[in-house]
């Protein structure tokens, strides 16, 4: 597990200043889509062995909600980057 | 002093004579001592007794490894369970005992564990105390806490002041040896941040060890020179007393300083820390951990007096301690014949040097008989060493007199940081041991622990190595070099690895600390253990305060050679923080006592202490809960006063600590209808509305009112328990969903002091100090706008809000003015008899109105199961929750369902958590109805009543049923009704 | 009955301990002044806040320091009316909202050659000169507790925490100074 975090917007910051979500989910459903796609937002997830997207939020710092990309098997962290960017990407 | 104190000592100052005790016997010793080191000059060899068979035990080594010399250190609160005589310094009236002894170390009571031996062989707790069951618990579990286990810690709180603290540096050097200090002072000089981290009190490593001159100057001074170099270097942290104990993800390592654990009371400054526990963030690492020296595992290598030879060569040379008088040497490399070297240089008989290889090439040209093709067998003596048995490579045995015995089966590289982040030690045949793994991330492994021996060699690599991690990071350096010293000039060793010797007579140990001998390891191979990670945990080998550092390849050559495979092919255990031992108060640091945790005080904080308030800790924040008067000694006898008082004149209480969120933005409309169930987009200026977050799974997460205070502005309150969670919530509705929505959102929870004045006479009371007209025409119920307060002085907010269920009203201002205002409010309100009330009254008014809080809102309730189902938009197209909130299981008429309770003799009492059965029903999962969720006493109906979701519940109003508390075994017949048990009409509300 | 004193409180303990004369730290409360945290679009920046600023209340200096991607706590020394502060409200909008924190955030000043070695044991942000210069500022976590570090001088730095924890900052910066004001 990471033990800094490169926030995009404040630098080089310690885990505890972070609060986790959780995976990335598929992203939020239309609101017409069918129960089966909400269900897979809502509980689907797949705890990877491997490249893992996370959402990280900077509470001890700038409050900003970053996605955070990182091999849950050697820790590395590939990259951190504002969760905003996402849904422009289809993501969110 | 004894005539175990010789010359020489390059660390002790003999004009610094201190006085200390060990078992209560009065000693002496010299500042720069170690605890261990002035028992050694004391002549003192026992000084404890081992874990499982009460064994008597001796120094072993000179360092961390330390195995056997555990004392507990000082008394009372400071007292230190566990402590390693051979890292604690020695103060002046320093109080020292052995452990693990009864009732004394030369008579142990527990040493018949040696001649129940058999008894306690590998596995002992899986097979020798199994049956019969009932056993465990009362016999045989407190028989070997009796027995076994190590130091005890004190009961009394460390009155030791602990912290923690960052450091940040280019290049963190572990470990102040030859390859270390080169790494300083080759990154130091080219203008790095650096950061050289060291155990031991003095920088040095192995030249404090060292006893021949280096290029014609004595080591301590070639040592001082760099050392002095290093002070003068302002970009240069040194820190001593400091155990690099972890290596964690991205470049982060844990270290312990020990500030002032080595200064005796009167010394110790209280405003400073004891221990200092530090996370250093480092670019680059050098690793400089250097080696462990091995013990050969023999029979009766336990014996007080068997020393690694490294460790009698620095008593010898940093401390002028003799180990004995006629001494041996045992080992199976060449580096350890210094010891025979620096021994004769001090005119101590070197009774014999016994090689396992049979024709050594070491270079030794001294006086002592050299015995090639040979090993040590057995030894003798009850408390300390007396002689040793030579088992010649013709077979025949030999005893050789000696009062002590140096030890040494090669070097295990120190690579312990090299691998907490999942790297694994390769095996090397050529330096007989584990080596740091290649692939080290950001840390460059010198010296000692690559494989490197001798001073020169170990100071080039250490350079060398620094002038590799600043290339790195694009800084240009240039290696340190001992210019005196010829490099290189080491002869190459050769070690012929030896794990145990295969002639041994009597228990021969592969780990001191845990009592595990070869016979263990094999025991647990033939048992089918053989696995290197099962026979750890069988034998125990390698647990325990030191891990294993003088044990664990021992062990795994043990393994290696009776599977006839190379120890590489075993492979170590896994590698954890910490190296060594960190004590808990370092981890805690100052967060202890009040510290435990910030405090949150309520800007009125000061007003309710004045008004005699009975604080409640939620969450962070302090809140008041009741304000006793005069004559009441029990807390309800103040809450029903409390509420009476609100329920029929006025009452004032603190609501600060709700959250409090004021949302901006074009789109700010839009969002708060995705938000909240439900709708808001037409919530006009000057209006507050109640509103109910679902979560995405279609269950309630929080509740509150939002107020418009402006165009595209709103103020939001959420509870206090979700403040900060509403905020994060909705900030990442904000930010990951719906970034395109313009809206801005700032916590104000701190701006505001927040009051609820409620009670018939609230609108006379704030009829006073307001400005402006609040009738019920002008300001009806949910009317939410800025007002104007005492003459126009300060402008406040005004919300027309109820959670008591009387006409009631939420006043805002600004923090600093808050208890000014509650002052004035208490002295305008005198005269239609105000009472202060806190959130014991708060929470007794909302279940006699039938409000819902967390109780209630537990993460398994819709806005249906709380009556509030008409709620729910069907109109809008979208909002957090919305589909999932329709789900078949979410929509059963049978959920259970809000509903009130309350005793049917009015004499009854029930409990929160107590569930509801049938009438005649018996106990069962099965004929659960429901269960309690919240209860009080009502002061205004005179019984208990209480809230509870019930299947059905809203159509069983009147309905007799069964409370039942399982806990206590108790049942009372209840009756269900309308949760509203006070005004279920409003009138009160919108008087 | 409109005569009520109305005293404007600290957030700051009775006991504000002044340290040792010639101790290498000192920590003082910063009273007065004001707070106002600005709230800007997506398409917002610090030079346009400054700028527009120093056009409408140039008597308030334009000391802004970003806690976060379009937002800021503008701070000033001088006290400031709710009008004026409505006055320049108006102007900001829409680009700019603000609301005022000036209760809600408490400001205190850490000086001294050992601040930077107190600050250290609260926050992993790296302050050295060379990193954090003078007008630069981190939101960050002090210990547990959330704070705006800002350097003012060389060896100072000016803290903004949320009011409700002002004071167990206050006690937490005391005991991590102790062995520098101390003798």
């Amino acid at each position: 597990m990471s033990s800094l975090v490169k926030c995009p917007h404040c630098g080089l910051r310690p885990r505890e200043e972070f609060t986790i979500r959780g995976e990335v989910a598929t992203p939020r459903p239309a609101a017409g889509a069918d129960e089966a796609a909400w269900f897979d937002h809502v509980y689907l997830r797949d705890n990877p062995r491997g490249e893992h997207r996370e959402y990280w939020h900077h509470s001890g710092g700038c409050r900003r909600w970053l996605v955070l990309s990182r091999n849950t098997l050697t820790h590395e962290t590939s990259e951190v980057v504002d969760a905003s960017t996402l849904k422009s990407e289809g993501g969110a | 002093m004894t005539s175990f104190r010789i010359d020489g000592g390059t660390l002790i100052d003999r004009n610094d004579v201190r006085r200390f005790t060990f078992n209560d016997e009065a000693l002496t010793g010299f500042g720069g001592d170690t605890v261990a080191s002035s028992l050694l000059a004391n002549g003192k060899q026992l000084v404890g007794r081992s874990f499982k068979y009460h064994r008597p035990r001796g120094i072993l080594t000179a360092g961390a490894a330390e195995p056997n010399a555990l004392l507990t250190i000082g008394r009372d609160g400071r007292r230190g369970p566990n402590t390693r005589a051979t890292m604690a310094e020695l103060f002046d009236g320093l109080e020292a005992r052995s452990q693990n002894c009864w009732p004394n170390v030369n008579f142990d009571i527990g040493a018949m564990n040696g001649v129940l031996g058999p008894l306690l062989g590998a596995g002992f707790y899986y097979k020798t105390f199994m049956w019969p069951a009932a056993f465990w618990e009362k016999v045989y579990e407190p028989l070997i806490r009796k027995a076994a286990g190590l130091g005890r810690a004190s009961y009394d709180p460390d009155p030791g002041y602990y912290e923690k603290c960052w450091a940040h540096c280019d290049l963190l050097v572990i470990g102040a040896g030859p390859a270390g200090l080169a790494a300083a002072l080759t990154a130091g000089r080219a203008g790095a941040r650096v950061v050289i981290a060291d155990e031991g009190a003095h920088l040095g490593g192995g030249f404090l060890a060292e006893g021949s001159p280096l290029g014609g100057k004595p080591a301590d001074a070639v040592l001082a020179d760099i050392v002095g170099e290093l002070h003068a270097l302002p970009n240069v942290e040194i820190k001593k007393r400091t155990t690099v104990f972890a290596a964690y993800d991205d470049q982060v390592f844990g270290a312990v300083e020990r500030v002032q654990k080595h200064l005796p009371e009167h010394e110790i400054n209280p405003h400073r820390a004891m221990e200092r526990l530090w996370r250093i963030v480092a670019r680059k690492v050098v690793l400089a951990t250097g080696a462990e020296e091995r013990p050969i595992v023999f029979g009766g290598n336990d014996r007080p007096g068997v020393m690694m030879a490294g460790a009698m060569r620095t008593y010898l040379n940093a401390y002028g301690v003799a180990p004995g008088k006629r001494v041996a040497l045992f080992a199976n490399n060449n580096q350890a014949y210094q010891t025979a070297m620096d021994l004769e240089a001090r005119g101590i008989d070197v009774a014999a040097i016994i090689d396992p290889r049979t024709c050594p090439n070491t270079g030794y040209d001294g006086k002592a008989r050299m015995i090639a093709g040979a090993m040590v067998r057995d030894t003798a003596g009850r408390k300390a060493i007396k002689s040793i048995t030579v088992r010649h490579d013709d077979g025949r045995d030999e005893v050789i007199a000696v009062d002590a015995l140096a030890v040494s089966g090669g070097y295990s590289p120190i690579v312990h940081l090299a691998c907490h982040r999942g790297g694994k030690p390769v095996w090397s045949d050529e330096h007989v041991g584990f080596m740091p793994p290649e692939s080290t991330d950001g840390m460059t492994p010198c010296g000692a622990v690559a494989g490197k021996t001798g001073i020169a060699a170990c100071f080039a690599a250490g350079g060398a190595a620094a002038v590799t991690a600043l290339a790195e990071l694009g800084v240009m350096g240039e290696a340190a070099s001992l210019p005196d010293i010829k490099q290189g000039d080491e002869k190459t060793d050769h070690i012929q690895p030896i794990w145990s010797v295969p002639s041994s007579k009597g228990k021969a140990f592969v780990d001191y600390q845990n009592d595990v001998a070869a016979s263990d390891i094999t025991l647990a191979m033939r048992e089918g253990y053989d696995h290197v990670e099962l026979a750890k945990r069988y034998t125990t080998n390698g647990m325990a305060t030191d891990q294993g550092k003088t044990s664990n390849v021992n062990a795994i050559g043990i393994l290696a050679e009776n599977k006839g495979v190379s120890p590489g092919e075993i492979g170590t255990t896994t590698f954890r923080p910490f190296y060594t031992p960190v004590s808990f108060g370092a981890l805690v640091g100052a967060s202890k006592g009040m510290e435990f945790q910030p405090v949150r005080k309520s800007p009125l904080h000061g007003w309710a202490e004045r008004n005699g308030a009975k604080f409640v800790e939620t969450g962070l924040w302090y809140r008041s809960s009741w304000f006793p008067k005069d004559g009441e000694t029990f807390w309800r006898d103040s809450v029903n006063r409390e509420v009476k008082a609100v329920r029929s004149k006025v009452g004032v209480c603190d609501v600060s600590t709700l959250g409090k969120i004021e949302v901006f933005g074009a789109d700010a409309a839009e969002f708060l209808n995705r938000v909240y169930c439900n709708a808001f987009l037409k919530l006009p200026v000057g209006k507050a509305r109640y509103g109910i977050m679902l979560r995405e799974d279609g269950f309630v997460y929080d509740d509150g009112t939002t107020s418009c205070l402006g165009e595209n502005h709103y103020f939001m309150t959420t509870t206090t328990a979700l403040a900060a969670g509403v905020l994060t919530h909705l900030e990442f509705c904000a930010q990951v969903l719906w970034p395109e929505l313009d809206v801005r959102l700032a916590s104000a929870t701190d701006q505001w002091a927040q009051m609820a004045v409620a009670g018939p006479k609230s609108r006379d009371v704030l009829a006073k100090i307001i400005d402006e007209d609040i009738s019920n025409e002008a300001f009806p119920f949910l009317a939410a706008r800025e007002v104007s307060m005492f003459g126009g002085r300060l402008k406040g907010r005004l919300f027309r809000i109820s959670f008591s269920g009387e006409l009631a009203y939420e006043v805002a201002v600004p923090a600093g003015y808050g208890e000014s205002v509650a002052d004035a409010i208490m002295a305008v309100g005198e005269e239609f008899g105000i009472t202060p009330y806190g959130t014991e009254a708060l929470g007794v008014m909302r279940i006699e109105k039938g409000h819902v809080t967390h109780a209630e809102i537990n993460g398994t309730v819709t806005p249906a199961d709380l009556g509030m189902g008409k709620m729910v938009s069907v109109k809008k197209d979208d909002f957090i929750g919305r589909v999932m909130n329709l789900r078949e299981g979410l929509v059963d008429p049978d959920r259970p369902s809000l509903v009130g309770i309350k005793p049917k003799s009015p004499s009854d009492k029930f409990a929160t958590g107590s569930h509801i059965l049938n009438p005649g029903d018996a106990v069962s999962l099965a004929n659960d109805q429901g269960y309690v969720t919240s209860m009080c006493h009502s002061p205004t109906l005179g019984h208990a009543i209480g809230l509870a979701l019930v299947k059905n519940g809203p159509s069983r109003h009147g309905e007799e049923v069964v409370i039942w508390n399982g806990l206590a075994g108790t049942t009372v017949n209840g009756i269900l009704c309308d949760p509203a048990f006070v005004d279920p009409e409003n009138e009160k509300l919108h008087a | 009955m409109r005569d009520y004193p109305l005293e404007n409180r600290y957030a700051f303990p009775a006991h504000e301990v002044a340290f040792n004369k010639g101790a290498s730290i000192s920590l003082s409360p910063v009273k007065g002044g004001f707070v106002v945290h600005v709230l800007g679009d997506a398409k917002s920046d610090e030079a346009a806040l400054k700028q527009t600023i120093n056009k409408i209340a140039p008597e308030l200096g334009t000391d802004v320091r970003g806690h976060s991607p379009n937002q800021w706590f503008w701070v000033g020394s001088v006290d400031i009316s709710n009008d004026r502060l409505a006055e320049i409200s108006a102007a900001l909008h829409p680009q700019f909202v603000m609301t005022d924190q000036t209760h809600g955030r408490v400001r205190m000043k850490l000086s001294g050659p050992s601040s930077r070695v107190v600050l250290a044991k609260g926050t992993m942000v790296d302050l050295s000169p060379d990193l954090f210069a003078i007008g630069q500022s981190a939101m960050t976590q002090i210990g547990h507790i959330g704070a705006m570090i800002t350097r003012v001088a060389d060896d100072s730095f000016e803290l903004i925490v949320l009011r409700s924890f002002a004071g167990s900052l206050w006690d937490e910066l005391q005991h991590m100074a102790a062995e520098f004001s101390h003798g």
